[in-house]
């Protein structure tokens, strides 16, 4: 045990003692590594950053897995009363202890700003659909219980619709008057939060609470105006639930809407329900399997180059030293402490080099013009360098040195003493 | 009870497409702790070869070759290299410094093969050595900034460090000047002496070869005993 551990230090302090020596020719063959490890952990960030943005992209508009919706219609093509859907959809949130449900509906609503009024389009949805669908904010914060009970409806506005009003700080409760139009007043509603835009989207967004959005309809029933976008006004029931429930869960679901949407003489035959999922991760697949494997290969077989050129060098190197190798040996070193050694240092030297091209990587991938490139109109939000890709770049620099250390290694243990020593 | 013994050893080679060619032919040799044994010969006679022997770096063709009595056969391969570790210092006629190491570096090599104090504590013991070889001021030298003489001196403490009870020169003043030749051979011996270790020199000189208190001669691979290392080397230059 003494001995092992002694053998281990004795191993590391050869190993730097040797890349001291060596310093220029390690620090060449090191650049090759560095330069590897850097690619390869640069390109599995971005595919990580690509990757998480297309996700948080899908998730925000399809949702969560498993993100369930319920709609219903008769076959008569007359529309299933609301307060009727809302209610049995309340039901079926508590019957079954689901948190995260939420009524989506899209509507537009007349803002007065200082160049005219603008319909905006407006998504009235339950508190819950925050969380449901990622949403980000950049000044205030999502809808709460405090928003909900206040008696001025709340909004969260999109970046354009703030810097349209002069980007107001939210301290200050910044409000605006809602459905206003010809001297006539409208609501005054509050502006709580701002959510970011992607560089696609031209036009000022806004979320408000559905039941905020019901009240002021019921007190204003002019104030809705139809939809431009075509959502027709008519409301998305959606729930986010722990995708090992969600089949057993659409069955029962639609089974529970079925029977309470039911007329009291005609039966269920009438009205058809549906419970569908539409999440990116409904097909069990990865969708973004094939991506993955692409840029793997291409970062493993960058390295495979890399890890090519090292044992060159190291294979040059051990064979330059096969006189000092004898020395160590005649002096007590056994063929296996020398394997080590020579391993060791092609460890130490790629573990060295990893780093270097990790924090390369690092600066490569976080620095602004990179994020304006790739985040382009995809990404609102860039996410931080992933650690997996750095501990991934660490590790493949180990497994490399291993690799590139066993052969020269080999090589070494194969010195024969007597002939090394011979001049 | 001794520390190494040769009992009929033969050492063959076989060359690539030639003939088998016997190096070593029957040699008897007993050391024991505290001996001075030199060795004489001309080039080619053999003496490397049976310094790899005796240093477990090699083993015999035939014959038995024991440590401590004990047969070197029978000690696994990374035994032998501990107990080389451990027991026997070499000093080399071209002194084999490890090149981009310092003096300090150098000796406190064999060092990195010990285990517990010795390893733990080996800049210090390396120190210590360099001390005794009159080179105190040149710890952080490197080799290629040192005279032959200095070289030797480091070398013999590099070969010393570990406290060996065996050193084995292999034509130490080989690449010195007489003066420094002498000087060198007047260190080993002080050190081997205060050590209690036992010395087996191989050399051509003779005045080297009278240093010691047992003398031998070896002629195309065979050992024999001299009276005194003028008759050693005599006998060398008669056949
Ligand atoms: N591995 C070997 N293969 C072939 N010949 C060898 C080998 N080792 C030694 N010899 C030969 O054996 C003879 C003795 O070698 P060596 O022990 O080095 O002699 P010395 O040290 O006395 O000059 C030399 O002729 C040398 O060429
Ligand atoms: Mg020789």
């Amino acid at each position: 045990m003494r001995r092992a551990f002694t053998s281990l230090v004795g191993a590391v302090i050869e190993a730097w003692q040797e890349l001291r020596v060596h310093r220029t020719r390690v620090l060449l063959s090191l650049i090759g590594v560095a330069v590897a490890v850097c690619s390869l952990t640069t390109v599995v960030a971005l595919g990580g950053i690509v990757q998480q943005a297309n996700q948080e992209l899908s998730e925000r508009q399809s949702g969560r897995p498993a993100s369930l919706f319920v709609s219903a219609y008769s076959n008569q093509g007359t529309a299933i009363d609301s307060a009727t859907m809302d209610a049995t959809w309340a039901e079926t949130l508590a019957r079954y202890d689901i948190t995260y449900g939420s009524r989506v509906m899209q509507t537009a609503q007349a803002v007065p700003f200082t160049t005219g009024v603008v319909d905006v389009q407006t998504q009235a949805v339950d508190q819950p659909y925050g969380e449901m669908h990622r949403v980000r904010l950049t000044e205030g914060q999502w809808f709460t219980d405090e928003d909900a009970a206040g008696l001025a409806p709340s909004l969260i506005v999109n970046q354009i619709f703030w810097e349209r009003l002069g980007s107001p700080e939210l301290r200050t409760h910044p409000t605006v008057e809602l459905g206003a139009q010809g001297g006539r007043p409208g609501t005054t509603a509050v502006i709580v939060g701002v959510y970011p835009v992607g560089s696609y989207e031209t036009e000022p967004a806004m979320f408000m609470l559905a039941d905020q959005l019901s009240a002021m309809t019921a007190a204003r029933p002019s104030a809705v105006v139809q939809d431009p976008y075509g959502g027709g006004g008519s409301t998305r029931y959606e729930m986010w639930v722990p995708p090992a429930i969600s089949d057993q869960l659409m069955e029962v679901v639609k089974r529970d809407f079925s029977s309470a949407l039911a007329t009291p003489g005609g039966g269920t035959g009438g009205i058809q329900v549906d419970v569908y999922r539409q999440d990116y991760a409904q097909y069990g697949d990865d969708p973004f399997l094939v991506t993955k494997l692409v840029v793997g290969g291409i970062a493993v077989l960058v390295l495979l180059l890399g890890a090519l050129g090292l044992v060159n060098i190291a294979l040059v190197t051990v064979k330059q030293r096969v006189r000092e190798i004898g020395i160590r040996r005649s002096f007590g070193a056994t063929a296996g402490r020398v394997f080590f050694a020579v391993m060791m240092e092609s460890v130490v030297a790629t573990i060295a080099a990893g780093a270097v091209g990790v924090i390369a990587a690092v600066l490569l991938v976080q620095n602004p013009w990179t994020k304006d490139l790739i985040g382009q109109g995809l990404v609102s939000d860039f996410p931080p360098f992933p650690a997996e890709a750095a501990l991934l770049g660490l590790v493949a620099a180990t497994a490399v040195g291993a690799l590139a250390g066993l052969l020269p290694a080999l090589v070494a243990v194969r010195v024969k003493v007597i002939d090394a020593i011979r001049y | 009870m001794s520390l190494l013994e040769l009992r009929d050893v033969t050492r063959t080679v076989i060359p690539p497409d030639q003939p088998a060619l016997t190096i070593l032919n029957g040699v008897d040799l007993t050391v024991e702790s505290g001996d001075r044994i030199s060795i004489v010969g001309r080039s080619g006679s053999g003496k490397s070869t049976l310094l790899n022997l005796l240093g477990l770096l090699d083993m015999p063709t035939s014959g038995l070759l024991t440590f401590d009595d004990r047969p070197v056969k029978s000690y696994s391969s990374a035994a032998r290299d501990r107990v080389r570790g451990a027991q026997i210092g070499f000093v080399f006629q071209q002194f084999n410094l490890l090149p981009g190491r310092t003096a300090l570096e150098n000796v406190a090599m064999p060092l990195l093969y010990a285990e517990g104090r010795s390893f733990w504590r080996r800049k210090k013991l390396a120190a210590d050595m360099l001390e005794e070889v009159g080179l105190g001021n040149r710890m952080e030298s490197m080799p290629d900034r040192l005279s032959g003489g200095e070289q030797q001196r480091v070398a013999i403490a590099r070969s010393l460090v570990r406290g060996p009870r065996l050193i084995l020169a292999d034509e130490p003043t080989g690449a010195l000047d007489l003066d420094t030749g002498s000087s060198v051979m007047q260190l080993i011996d002080d050190v081997a002496t205060r050590t209690g270790a036992a010395l087996v020199t191989i050399t051509h000189d003779p005045a080297i070869a009278a240093r010691a208190r047992d003398h031998f001669r070896l002629d195309r691979g065979v050992l024999t005993r001299a009276e005194s290392a003028e008759l050693a080397a005599e006998s060398g230059a008669v056949s």
